[in-house]
């Protein structure tokens, strides 16, 4: 059963994973890309048009892959996690289904006529790209809806059995305060990648020589964005901190691995967390009260410590702890990129610092990692429940022969290899061959 | 809402809606599916191969939906059978996902890189994927017509080579021959030049093909199954169901014979429809039938979520799903040109 247990959490983990290499692109890349054709059908300014091809091209090559592997995840709440479904259902059926009803048919639909529409008929060309935009925006608010009870359930009772939950109140469900919480985190991070993702293409081609307009006016657009988006994470993330300490004091506790029950609670610059022995291993550099301040908006506030909750409904702290730090430090990194590229572009130096844009080249893949890294903290972080105080993850799975889930485990992560790499060289030609002439 | 509805009579509005959502999924994707079946066979060259992507790329997507509404439907109006249906059938549902991974991508990307070699393998890319997906389908489907084996307490003791019974396999390769039919008469439709002819022809071989395994489908169910006929000989009303497939498959090969494909795929989609329906109607009430003992089927009543959930859902389902095929069927219109030899997308 262990071992069941194990491979079915690790298939959840990488077809996840997967996906949410491709979500975050579409949901930022599909709102800039309406909004491009929109301009050039309101001004009939050619860069606008060139905008909208080259990044609408890269956009159709990330969508493709985003969409098919979400089927993954609808199949396995069925397949790899049946005890969840039949427990759950009543409750996460419901914002499954209308987000099928509500946006994957947006998608879906305003996707092909967008492909197919010549610039003819550019005014539903751009109704139906905002209609694909919509629908993945959409989407992310029912997911996270669904995602939210795991977290926070709220609006339901327990059948007189105890075998599953039953939906009493729609309303609360849709009005869960972690919701908008993670929709807002989850949009502005999307959004991050995506610029950084346009920033860090624009500036190979400066680093190129090619100073074209298409590049030099997304770069502009993408800055912009990428400011505005970095800080307000971790303002956002501020308030977010402090809500999951109430709400889950483990996850809360783990984040910056905070051992013992106390008030005025200091945070440290250098820590290592060791589990085994229930504290830090080494500890320097503490800022006192301030672990207190971010978790609870005071100097003096108490944090519940990790030793003083229930030691097997603990989640692994080492791996919550490493991520939230991973995350929090690349948050600030993006900030100062962000502000030294405006910089740079406002003292118009910035198509000649070649350390600046070559450092903008590597960052593309920071944010992916962040990403994955936040994404660790909330979904790990509530472990070893499934859904948080009503079923444990160990209770959740299906009872399937072993075999077959290796043999699925085996078969998806080759296929998705072998997607990953070709959506990777297609991309890469897509921005190689672009002169941002055509 | 919905509180003068029991809850006896939501859970069978849902199996309604249920078994509307799949036949819709079914004729949607069957010219898609049909146009990957085809696509290595009849396209000789990049141009033809382009013709049929782009006869089907604009509406692929948005018809695949309707796929992953009838399991999220399943999901959020009974969760029971939706856990079930999955476990039970485990490999099979993987390699469906396989088919419609490897179908989805290889549309996308068929044109998008020059070379012929990896033109040629997103082709077979499609092929594969849409037969995975009308053959796990048809044989998943006739699995579920002729009970799967559930024994007491919702035990599954069936073996993944126990799926492959005659009936099944007649299923699956009337399924796909179904698909097969489809596709030939959309690319007919809708295109011009050397493929639509090729593609017509096709279709008067391919008709006569799916007229033979539905007669051989339906007399098998009817005769051969336990059990099949019992809704049927309650409500002799439902004997229109598979009448009206023989009769959609009888004018499908009269109309492809003629040259008229448009009349032709309709039929076509009429025979698609009504054999899903024939069989959904004999499994009522129960989802998941058991072919050891009726008593331990899975039925609606036992897997219905709860009045509050299944209210909702066809709330929601009332409002959007005709919002949603306005939109889908004007998106047709919105491409009602043949599409040309000449013709170049950046796709």
């Amino acid at each position: 059963m262990v071992e069941l247990l194990l491979l079915s959490r690790l298939q959840f983990a990488i077809t996840a994973a997967f996906h949410f290499i491709f979500v975050p692109l579409t949901l930022g890349l599909a709102l800039l890309v309406a909004s491009m054709e929109t301009m050039y059908y309101r001004n009939k300014d050619e860069t606008w048009r060139k905008m909208a091809d080259f990044w609408g091209r890269v956009f159709k090559i990330n969508f493709a892959v985003g969409l098919v592997s979400g089927l993954t995840l609808t199949f396995q709440f069925g397949t790899n996690w049946g005890a969840y479904a039949e427990f759950m259902g009543d409750v996460f059926g419901p914002p499954l289904a209308v987000e099928a009803l509500l946006a994957f048919f947006l998608e879906g639909t305003f996707f092909g006529a967008w492909i197919f529409l010549d610039r003819n008929r550019q005014k539903l060309k751009t109704f139906s790209m905002w209609m694909v935009a919509l629908g993945t925006n959409i989407s992310s608010l029912w997911i996270i809806t669904a995602n939210g009870f795991m977290q926070n359930p709220v609006g339901y009772e327990m059948a007189a059995d105890g075998s599953k939950v039953v939906m009493t109140d729609f309303f609360a469900l849709i009005t869960n305060g972690y919701v908008w919480y993670m929709l807002v985190h989850t949009l502005l991070s999307a959004y991050l990648l995506t610029a950084f993702l346009i920033m860090g293409i624009c500036a190979y081609h400066f680093l190129k020589g090619n100073n074209s307009k298409v590049f030099k006016k997304s770069f502009s657009i993408a800055v912009t964005i990428a400011l505005a988006t970095a800080v307000m994470l971790p303002v956002l993330g501020h308030g977010y901190a402090q809500y999951v300490t109430e709400l889950q004091p483990a996850k809360g506790a783990a984040m910056d691995a905070i051992w013992e029950t106390g008030s005025k609670v200091p945070m440290y610059l250098i820590q290592v967390p060791d589990s085994s022995t229930g504290s830090n291993s080494v500890q320097l550099l503490g800022i006192p009260g301030l672990a207190s301040f971010l978790y609870t908006g005071s100097f003096s506030g108490k944090i519940t410590g990790l030793n003083q909750l229930h030691q097997d409904e603990l989640p692994p702290v080492g791996m919550i702890f490493w991520s939230f730090r991973l995350m929090t430090i690349l948050g600030s990194l993006f900030i100062v990129e962000a502000l030294l590229g405006l910089y740079l572009q406002k003292s118009g130096k910035l198509y000649t610092s070649d350390k600046y844009l070559k450092l903008l080249i590597w960052s593309i893949p920071l944010p992916y990692i962040a990403i994955t890294a936040g994404w660790i903290v909330a979904e790990v972080g509530r472990q070893p429940w499934l859904v948080y105080g009503l079923l444990k993850t160990a209770n959740g799975i299906s009872s399937v022969p072993i075999s077959d889930v290796l043999l699925s485990v085996a078969l998806i992560s080759t296929f998705y290899l072998i997607l990953m790499v070709f959506e990777i060289y297609l991309i890469k030609k897509t921005v190689v061959n672009a002169t941002g002439a055509e | 809402m919905f509180d003068f509805l029991t809850h006896d009579m939501l859970a069978v509005i849902w199996f309604f809606l249920w078994c509307v959502i799949w036949g819709v999924y079914f004729i949607a994707d069957s010219f898609s599916l049909g146009a990957g079946l085809l696509l290595p066979f009849i396209a000789t060259d990049e141009v033809q191969r382009t013709q049929i992507q782009s006869s089907v790329g604009p509406f692929w997507g948005g018809n695949e939906v309707w796929l992953i509404l009838a399991a999220g439907g399943t999901f959020a109006a009974f969760p029971l059978v939706f856990s079930k249906m999955f476990t039970f059938l485990y490999l099979p549902m993987m390699l469906l996902l396989i088919g419609l991974i490897a179908r989805g991508v290889s549309v996308e990307y068929l044109h998008k890189d020059e070379n012929p070699q990896i033109q040629k393998a997103f082709a077979w890319g499609w092929f594969v994927g849409s037969l995975l997906i009308s053959l796990v389908l048809g044989v998943a489907f006739a699995n579920f017509f002729k009970g799967l084996e559930i024994a007491s307490g919702g035990v599954y003791t069936g073996t993944l080579p126990g799926l492959f019974s005659p009936y099944a396999l007649i299923g699956g390769v009337l399924f796909v021959f179904m698909s097969v039919t489809s596709g030939a008469l959309w690319i007919n439709v809708k295109t011009e030049g050397a493929i639509a002819a090729k593609a017509g022809n096709l279709a008067k071989k391919s008709t006569l093909i799916v007229f033979i395994l539905s007669l051989i489908y339906l007399v098998y169910s009817f005769v051969g199954i336990e059990g099949f006929t019992t809704n049927y000989s309650a409500t002799p009303a439902l004997y229109l169901l598979p009448v009206l497939a023989v009769v959609g498959a009888v004018l499908s090969m009269f109309f492809a014979k003629k040259g008229r494909g448009f009349p032709a795929f309709c039929s076509n989609l009429l025979t698609l429809l009504f054999i899903v329906e024939s069989g959904l109607a004999s499994i009522y009430p129960y989802m998941l039938k058991s072919s050891i003992s009726p008593d331990y089927g899975i039925d609606i009543f036992e897997a219905a979520s709860s009045h509050m959930t299944l209210s909702i859902m066809l709330g929601g389902a009332l409002v959007f799903v005709p919002i949603v095929i306005i939109y889908q069927l004007w998106a047709y219109t919105l491409f009602k040109e043949k599409i040309k030899e000449t013709e170049q997308i950046d796709y």
